[in-house]
């Protein structure tokens, strides 16, 4: 399959789970598309270690350091995978997984060229001494524990949203 | 084995749960989600194929088990976990305690683990003094109304919004309310407190990979994430059969796995846990345990009923079988209830105990049709029901009336003369009891013998 091809299956799938996909053209568009996402109040948690969590231009007084104080949390994830429309983090390069579960909102940027087609992509290129987590995400976070009604963000985000860049 | 004598009372408890409405209501209604569910998300996907090759996959974990076991234990001791093993529910449980002891451990948080229901590890924990918390909500909702799960994935698939409800209103001190996400709210807020604070968490492992000895976990909610980030400590309980060989594995194993379970494509939630916190990291406990519990299972997996062990607790089978909709879990008694529940409880109890359980089945194969690892569960009861009349277990009226007909079908000529004299005491039948009259089939006039012949 080619990349285009791979990137809409992505935004289709992740779109079916209420993840929230967004294709960007550059770091422009991302800025305009996650000033609309934070609209709202709230700290943000943002570490800026990678290009694109660089490149992100949001309010100084906005972000804080410790995810625990976020509202939001917005970070570069790993990469994604299309079969799925799950997103991939890790403990790679210093970061806390659970950065991502305790804000209400979680944000990731995808870059487009980190998407596998399949989950057998993914696990089949699986380094031999794994990072100490890795989570795949597909949605927010929900339960039916109640007489099988869905219900949105039980311990995790009530909302998900992926850029792709 | 936890070899208890006292036979499971079945019959009353069928008896109890029929009589229940409301429970007839919440299983009528959970069956037939759980089954539209699963039909959405299998879809048109070569669900044959898959679960052919998950079954291959499963079945060679078995047969060299013990290797697959030593495997993991090394693997995961390389990357950094603390390996126990354990070869009985006893010896698990005081592992975990001594853990927690060692680090003067108070409280602890746990996500969703039907290994740690088997074990009883919550009273265990209690009784030494360690506040146990469940974070999955259905575990929470029931861990506050002192019952057990009735579902191996849904465990307060038995209670109504309603009845949820006024257990929050009851124990919590909130106002009452029967909306689902309003209920959803107060357990997040409440919690959330408990991850924060908790110096422990408590997880199980949906499946073990043997080349990189990580531990993972299917979830939606997003505890078993916290569980097993948050506090400094996380032990691990898991079954030894859970294992798969390689990380490659996963992909056809979580292809199958929720869309059984859930209908999901993926749960929201899939971590892979390799190890403790390495230096340089922010992810993860800084020390992780690992408990390997065996219970009976190394011998399982050498018998006649070792494909049960394939099983990778979807939930499928409990939710296609007609007497599990009808009477729900909790009349099984057991650990684990339904048709996989049936064999697994028969083969860690003994069938001393469990044998009435084996009544809990039409023998229809729609379990065995549905599981996603093609355990062959109806054959497997039938086995099990050939064990119980081998080990004298039948009931007396059972073993006379199997014996007669026996004798009967052997014996043309007395086979003929039961049949006319069953046709003339049949409409006496309706004055002794009409139950008994309304539900057998009326006996034919003529045998088909005499009208070929």
């Amino acid at each position: 399959m080619k990349n285009e091809a791979i990137i809409q299956l992505f935004i289709e799938n992740a779109a079916k789970v209420a993840a929230n996909p967004i294709k960007v053209a550059n770091t422009k568009e991302m800025n305009s598309e996650l000033a609309k996402i934070i609209e709202n109040d709230g700290n943000i948690f943002l570490r800026k270690k990678t290009y694109c969590e660089k490149a992100v231009r949001l309010p100084k007084e906005r972000i804080v350091s410790d995810y625990l104080d976020a509202a939001f949390t917005i970070e570069q994830v790993d990469g994604a995978i299309a079969e799925t429309g799950s997103i991939i983090c890790s403990s790679l390069n210093g970061r806390a997984v659970q950065s991502s579960v305790l804000p209400i909102h979680h944000i990731a940027i995808v870059k487009a060229d980190t998407i596998y087609e399949t989950l057998d992509d993914f696990f089949g290129n699986f380094p031999e001494a794994p990072p100490t987590n890795i989570t795949l995400i597909t949605g927010p976070s929900r339960t039916a524990d109640i007489e099988l009604t869905l219900t949105i963000g039980i311990h995790g985000p009530e909302k998900l949203s992926i850029i792709v860049l | 084995m936890n070899r208890v004598s006292k036979a499971v009372s079945f019959r009353s408890n069928t008896v109890k749960a029929l009589n229940d409405p409301s429970l007839r209501a919440a299983m009528r209604h959970a069956t037939s989600t759980f089954g539209k569910k699963r039909a959405d998300g299998i879809g048109d996907n070569p669900f044959e194929e898959w679960r052919e090759k998950a079954s291959e996959i499963r079945m060679n974990v078995l047969k060299n088990l013990e290797q697959y076991v030593d495997m993991f234990a090394q693997n995961a001791t390389k990357a950094g976990s603390i390996v126990h093993r354990a070869k009985d529910s006893h010896t698990a449980c005081d592992i975990v305690a001594s853990v927690l002891r060692d680090h003067r451990v108070d409280k602890v948080v746990k996500s969703k683990s039907m290994i740690t229901e088997e074990i009883h590890l919550n009273s265990y924990l209690e009784q030494s003094g360690i506040k146990v918390v469940e974070t999955d909500l259905g575990e929470y909702i029931i861990q506050i109304a002192g019952e057990t799960p009735s579902h191996i994935i849904a465990p307060a698939i038995h209670k109504s919004r309603q009845q949820v409800g006024q257990l929050f209103c009851d124990k919590l001190g909130c106002e009452y309310s029967d909306d689902p996400t309003i209920l959803t709210k107060i357990a997040r807020s409440v919690l959330r407190q408990e991850f924060l604070t908790a110096p422990a968490g408590i997880s199980g492992s949906n499946f073990a990979i043997a080349e990189t000895g990580s531990i993972s976990l299917v979830t939606n909610e997003g505890n078993g994430r916290m569980v097993t980030t948050l506090p400094p400590l996380h032990v691990a309980v898991t079954s030894i059969e859970k294992i798969l060989p390689k990380v490659s594995d996963l992909a056809l194993f979580l292809r199958l796995l929720p869309r059984s379970a859930t209908g999901q494509v993926l749960s929201s939630y899939f971590s892979l846990i390799t190890g403790a916190r390495k230096a340089g990291e922010s992810s993860g406990a800084h020390q992780l345990h690992i408990v390997l519990l065996d219970n009976g299972r190394a011998e399982i997996s050498k018998g006649e009923f070792k494909e049960i062990l394939k099983c990778v607790r979807c939930g499928a089978c409990m939710n296609i079988c007609p007497v599990y909709g009808l009477i729900g879990g909790h009349a099984y008694d057991s650990t684990y209830p339904g048709p996989m529940g049936v064999i697994l409880s028969s083969l860690l109890d003994g069938l001393d105990r469990t044998h009435p359980l084996l009544d809990a089945s039409t023998l229809c194969g729609a379990c065995s049709d549905v599981c996603p690892v093609k355990v062959p569960l109806a054959k497997l009861i039938n086995q099990l029901r050939q064990k119980k009349v081998e080990l004298g277990l039948a009931s007396m009226l059972e073993t006379i009336g199997m014996t007669g007909f026996g004798i009967a079908v052997e014996h043309p000529r007395l086979f003929e003369f039961l049949q006319r004299a069953a046709n003339r005491v049949w409409p006496l039948a309706g004055f002794i009891d009409a139950k008994v009259s309304d539900r057998l089939p009326r006996p034919v006039a003529s045998s088909f013998k005499r009208r070929v012949s």
